[in-house]
């Protein structure tokens, strides 16, 4: 039953994902084309992490070269080279699963936090060579290309482009999801959970995880030749210590125990960076305090907390617990509303234009506009409505969140068995 | 490149029924807001809004206000293909990019694309600080326009007040950072050395705005016992430099491109006295008119780049002023083909786009940083004095070779 | 000969700034097995509040202020956050702290914008300690190295010869038998974090005086120090102090060396052979000098993974 369900839901899912954006505006498209590929590369990551438990902090490297192997090949293509334009990022795969193999081979000698750093080590060899290999990665301007048609299709619009990822996204994803079936996947968990066992059990853990760090490389190689494709350029920046950073974040925050997990938290931060940031300044400060709060209270993430309540529809009693949630939301908001302000009231105070208003009028504390309304920085006001905020959301968060912790230890379920401890012993 | 025609045909035949637009004149700045150059890029888009407002203060343009967007490219190219593609899906017809030649590399290209599946629908990119010569050489193309100064042209500007002033001595040292802007600058400074009478005794390419300590490049420098040093660094690269020469007491001028960065003064402090920048643009090179004004919109005088980017914009406002669509469609096209024949009287001198590469010719300015200038920079009791003003015919070099323009069919 | 000798005391110097920060890094991984990633942040906010006091108060005001604070702040992530991801495993840790790194930068460039500010040394420090081949060697080069000269031999000290340092060490071997004895490990913990962002923080305010203050200087020095004391060994204070006076004598040796494969193969007779390739082959080792750090690293874990002076456990 759960299994046609499910099959059901993403059926559902598939048909939005096919029959609605034609009717978006280009941006809207161009944003999804993005969730998709953040997608993919936060599945491919996750296959690191959430099924092996092996922390990447250099997942640029990867990406980055499936880009470039598909922009050559694009150019190979501009120049007469018979290749069907669908199936470039092949080329992303397969120069992924090539590097991965190698990379793979010295970094998984180290577990722990010494994989961690071997894999930014290697990124940024990338990153700071790069823009020297001109031959190859095209200086510091990088290398472009053109999408060439393929049979009817022009791949010039946004909407052919977003067709052709989802594709690729799909075919992945669900290859990734087969994986995580197969014994050697099964093998891949028990990894995870106790690398000694399994040594024990007669395997090479080595070959072991040097296959799982390959198949994740080449998979974050076809996100990458997604974004080549969709951009149709490439340069060194692709393998930037935020290109890695920004897949850590979505990942944990969509929640790495969880499947789709990270597919979540892509959609998330995607959709956030699509909407915010050209509406504030402090939007990185925003994505950096949603990152630490879901660490601090849902180290599971979104997808971890999701499951978990899911898993236990049954025995909850959904009437309480939804006031409780109504609840926490109306805090939040509160919460939210008084950061915001006070972010961005600390943001003009402490700009350069306010610095201006100061000194015409001569160095007091003049009015400033925000959110369509006039604040006073002397009136008390200004500055009681976050703090207010603030407290209000705090003291409502606060007592929810006891009452809900309450109703979960009556309920019986635990609320951390979703979030499983990830090792990552020292000198492992 | 070669199959580009087909594309431009299958384009053309799946766009021929759309419609030019009938809207206002959309102005897009995809600049670095967030990451390491923001402050670089804040200052474009304030320029940009300035002159904008200037437009609209004279009662915009097609009988509406021009509507101007701020994009952030968060400083790197990837999300400034993403952020244009944002901006091509919001209608913008004409987008302004300044911090990185790199972003502005991607963005020709993207514009180059787009215009090329676009019929009909093309947009502009007026580049206000993309420096790397091959924008316009090999990447050249009609919709692109420069409205800053290069590396041979800064770089001769400065070599010839120098040399006037007897500062320039016979032995130059090149040190830059090690990418299209820096290669330029030691390509620049090479071709100079005969025209300007020295001897290139090293010349050293480092990474970009990696490197914490200079006190090893100044010991190479040291070595060499140059008279001059001319450098193309900014931020990080040539504070540092100019401090670690400074600290190690050597006689040496600087002959510098991009001084007047906000902070570079205080900063270097007594360190920066006596040496040389070459730009577009400067207060004290001017009779204050333009800075007054631009002074009572904004609060603050013009600095760095804010004051070429405001003219770049007077630039447009001229050209706009020769077209006339009676308030309906507007055609990208014809803008820019009035822009080209646009010359815009800057308090320096005229500014006038190249038609065989749309790079502007324009005048440079060299000065000195000196104790108790007219218009002090950072606050301190330092700024800069004009040396020379270079006319605009006199600084440009020739068109490249590799420069291959397709232009519209008219 | 005189290159030779101005880049040693430049390689030593840089070494021992760098010295200073992975110090405290080394010190909370060695205690705690934590990677603190917003330990370079720590080390920018140490400059950024000694910039704030000293505009105020003078200079030696924020040096003494600087440490203080950001002691007091990272003894309060310590406390508060930490606790809450430990059951998480050490991954979770580091994520925090990863988080809490994009939130203090973001947070400096909201109070101080993007620029670096003015954040200079007193007029009289700003002379030449002595000069040499006719350079004059600025005197606060040797002050941030005595600094951390001073900086190490107090640890040192603190650690091995006296009572503190037994109980400290105690704490990193058997926690639990340590807490037996009746000694407050928590409390200890909460120290060493606090101590080691306090380094973090003085060393900021030392250098930020020197160094240009700015929003990325963090980042820019962070990925360095990771590479000291991965190279050093995590936690080991010994190690770090080697592979940072290496690292800075590397950086600063092959500023001034044009080397590259091709003339390495030259000496065997294949140079134009290997000239012929471009690429890696021709690159010079000058013009990659910020890479060299990283390479070190990959050939140090994969030779001698606990690190210089690692131990292996």
């Amino acid at each position: 039953m759960a299994a046609i369900r499910n099959t059901l839901l993403l059926a559902a899912l598939l048909v939005l994902l096919i029959a609605v954006p034609p009717f978006l505006g280009l941006g809207w498209q161009n944003a999804l084309v993005n969730v998709l590929i953040a997608s993919l590369f936060a599945l491919a990551f996750n296959l690191l992490i959430g099924q092996a438990g092996l922390l990447s902090f250099g997942h640029a490297a990867y990406f980055g070269i499936g880009a470039f192997a598909a922009l050559h090949l694009m150019i190979a293509i501009e120049d007469g080279f018979p290749f069907p334009t669908p199936l470039v990022p092949l080329a992303g795969a397969a120069a992924g699963l090539l590097i991965g193999l190698i990379a793979g081979y010295f970094a998984t000698m180290r577990s722990g936090v010494y994989f961690a750093l071997v894999t930014l080590a290697i990124a940024e060899l990338f990153h700071s060579l790069a823009p020297r290999l001109e031959a190859v990665f095209g200086g510091e301007s990088g290398i472009s290309s053109m999408r060439m048609p393929w049979s009817d299709i022009t791949f010039g619009s946004m909407l052919e482009v977003y067709y052709l990822t989802l594709a690729w996204v799909l075919i992945c994803g669900l290859g990734l999801w087969a994986y995580t079936r197969t014994p050697f996947g099964r093998l891949t968990l028990a990894l995870r959970d106790n690398e000694q066992r399994v040594r024990f059990l007669g395997y090479s853990t080595h070959s072991v995880k040097v296959i799982v760090f390959a198949v994740s490389a080449m998979l974050t190689g076809v996100a990458g030749s997604l974004q080549a494709i969709s951009n149709e350029t490439a340069n060194y920046s692709l393998f930037a210590s935020d290109v890695s950073a920004q897949v850590v974040l979505q990942t944990f925050v969509g929640g790495s125990t969880v499947f789709f997990g990270p597919v979540i938290g892509a959609a998330v931060f995607t959709l956030f960076s699509f909407l915010v940031s050209d509406l504030t300044r402090s939007w990185v400060l925003y994505q950096g305090l949603i990152f630490v709060l879901v660490m601090l209270y849902a180290p599971s993430g979104i997808g971890g907390v999701l499951q978990h309540h899911i898993r236990n529809r049954r025995q909850l009693d959904w009437r309480p617990l939804s006031g409780l949630y109504l609840l926490a939301l109306a805090g939040g908001v509160l919460i939210t509303a008084g950061t915001v302000f006070l972010t961005e009231t600390v943001a003009v105070l402490f700009g350069e234009e306010y610095a201006v208003a100061r000194r015409n009028a001569g160095g007091s504390l003049p009015a400033y506009e925000l959110f369509g309304a006039h604040w006073d920085p002397t009136d008390i006001f200004t500055w009681l409505l976050p703090l207010v905020l603030l407290a209000g959301g705090g003291a409502i968060t606060v007592s929810t969140r006891r009452h809900v912790t309450a109703f979960w230890n009556r309920g019986g379920g635990s609320r951390d068995t979703a979030a499983r401890p990830v090792s990552l012993g020292g000198a492992a | 490149m070669r199959r580009i025609a087909i594309i431009a045909a299958m384009s053309a035949a799946a766009l021929n029924t759309t419609a030019l637009h009938a809207e206002p004149l959309k102005v897009g700045i995809i600049e670095s807001l967030s990451g390491a150059q923001t402050s670089t890029g804040r200052l474009y888009a304030n320029a940009v809004k300035y002159g904008v407002e200037r437009i609209n203060e004279a009662g915009g343009f097609n009988g509406e206000p021009v509507s101007v967007t701020e994009y952030d490219n968060a400083g790197g190219a990837p999300d400034a293909a993403d952020k244009f593609r944002k901006a091509v899906g919001d209608g913008v017809d004409i987008i302004f990019q300044g911090a990185s030649s790199a972003i502005a590399g991607q963005l020709t290209e993207d514009v180059r694309k787009h215009n090329i599946r676009n019929p009909g629908k093309e947009v502009i990119f007026i580049n206000l600080g993309g420096d790397a010569m091959e924008l316009t050489g090999q990447k050249c193309q009609f919709y692109h326009f420069r409205y800053t100064a290069t590396a041979p042209m800064r770089v001769n500007a400065m070599v010839s007040a120098m040399k006037e002033a007897g500062e320039l001595g016979t032995k130059v040292y090149s040190i830059n950072q090690n990418y299209s802007w820096g290669q330029d600058m030691q390509a620049a400074v090479a071709a100079a050395a005969e025209a300007g009478g020295y001897k290139v005794v090293d010349e050293v390419l480092h990474d970009v705005n990696k490197i914490q300590d200079f006190a090893p490049f100044v010991a190479r420098i040291k070595s060499a016992a140059p008279d001059t040093v001319f450098t193309g660094n900014w931020s990080n690269d040539l504070l540092l430099l100019m401090k670690a020469v400074g600290d190690a007491g050597l006689d040496v001028t600087f002959a510098t491109a991009f001084l007047d960065q906000p902070g570079n003064i205080a900063n270097a402090g007594k360190t920066a006295l006596g040496h040389y920048i070459a730009n577009n643009y400067d207060n004290a090179a001017t009779d204050g008119k333009f800075a007054e004004t631009y002074k009572k919109a904004t609060g603050h005088y013009p600095i760095f780049v804010e004051g070429h980017s405001a003219f770049a914009l007077g630039a447009l406002q001229q050209a706009l002023g020769k077209v006339n669509f009676g308030g309906g469609d507007i055609n990208v096209t014809k803008i820019a083909l009035a822009l080209e024949n646009t010359t815009y009287e800057t308090p320096l001198g005229p500014i006038s786009v190249r038609k065989e590469d749309h790079q502007t010719i324009r005048p440079v300015v060299v000065s000195k940083v000196v104790k108790n200038p007219k218009y002090p920079a950072d606050e301190t009791d330092m700024g800069f004095e004009t040396v020379k003003i270079i006319a605009g015919d006199k600084a440009i070099y020739p068109v490249q070779d590799s420069c291959r323009m397709e232009r519209p069919k008219e | 000969m005189e290159f030779a000798i101005i880049s040693t005391l430049n390689g030593v110097t840089y070494g021992l700034l760098l010295f200073m920060v992975s110090a405290g890094l080394t010190l909370i991984f060695g205690m705690m097995g934590v990677l603190n990633f917003a330990h370079a942040s720590f080390y920018m906010l140490g400059a950024y509040i000694a910039y704030a006091v000293s505009s105020v108060f003078g200079f030696w005001v924020g040096i003494a202020v600087a440490p203080v604070v950001v002691g007091l702040i990272g003894m309060a992530v310590e406390r508060f956050l930490l606790p809450r991801v430990h059951a998480h495993g050490h991954a979770h840790e580091l994520l925090l702290t990863f988080g809490l790194a994009l939130i203090i930068e973001e947070l400096i460039k909201l109070f101080f914008g993007d620029f670096p500010v003015n954040y200079q040394m007193p007029g009289g420090m700003r002379f030449s300690a002595f000069s040499i081949f006719g350079a004059d060697y600025p005197f606060y080069r040797i002050f941030i190295g005595g600094m951390a000269v001073v900086m190490f031999t107090a640890l040192w000290v603190l650690l091995t010869r006296t009572r503190t340092g037994i109980v400290v060490r105690a704490a990193e071997r058997l926690p639990a038998m340590a807490e037996a004895l009746g000694h407050n490990i928590p409390m200890v913990f909460m120290f060493v974090f606090g101590t080691g962002a306090a380094l973090a923080g003085l060393a900021g305010a030392v250098a930020g005086a020197f160094y240009p203050t700015n929003p990325n200087m963090g980042i820019e020095l962070g990925v360095i120090v990771f590479v000291v004391v991965v190279v050093g060994g995590l936690g080991s204070l010994k190690g770090s102090l080697v592979a940072s006076l290496l690292i800075g004598l590397f950086s600063s040796f092959a500023v001034g060396l044009d080397w590259s494969l091709a003339s390495l193969l030259g000496v065997i007779g294949l140079g134009d052979w290997a000239r012929s390739f471009g690429g890696l082959m021709t690159l010079k080792l000058s013009s990659i000098s910020a890479t060299i750090p990283f390479a070190l690293m990959l050939i140090v874990l994969l030779v001698r993974p606990a690190g210089l002076m690692g131990e292996r456990n």
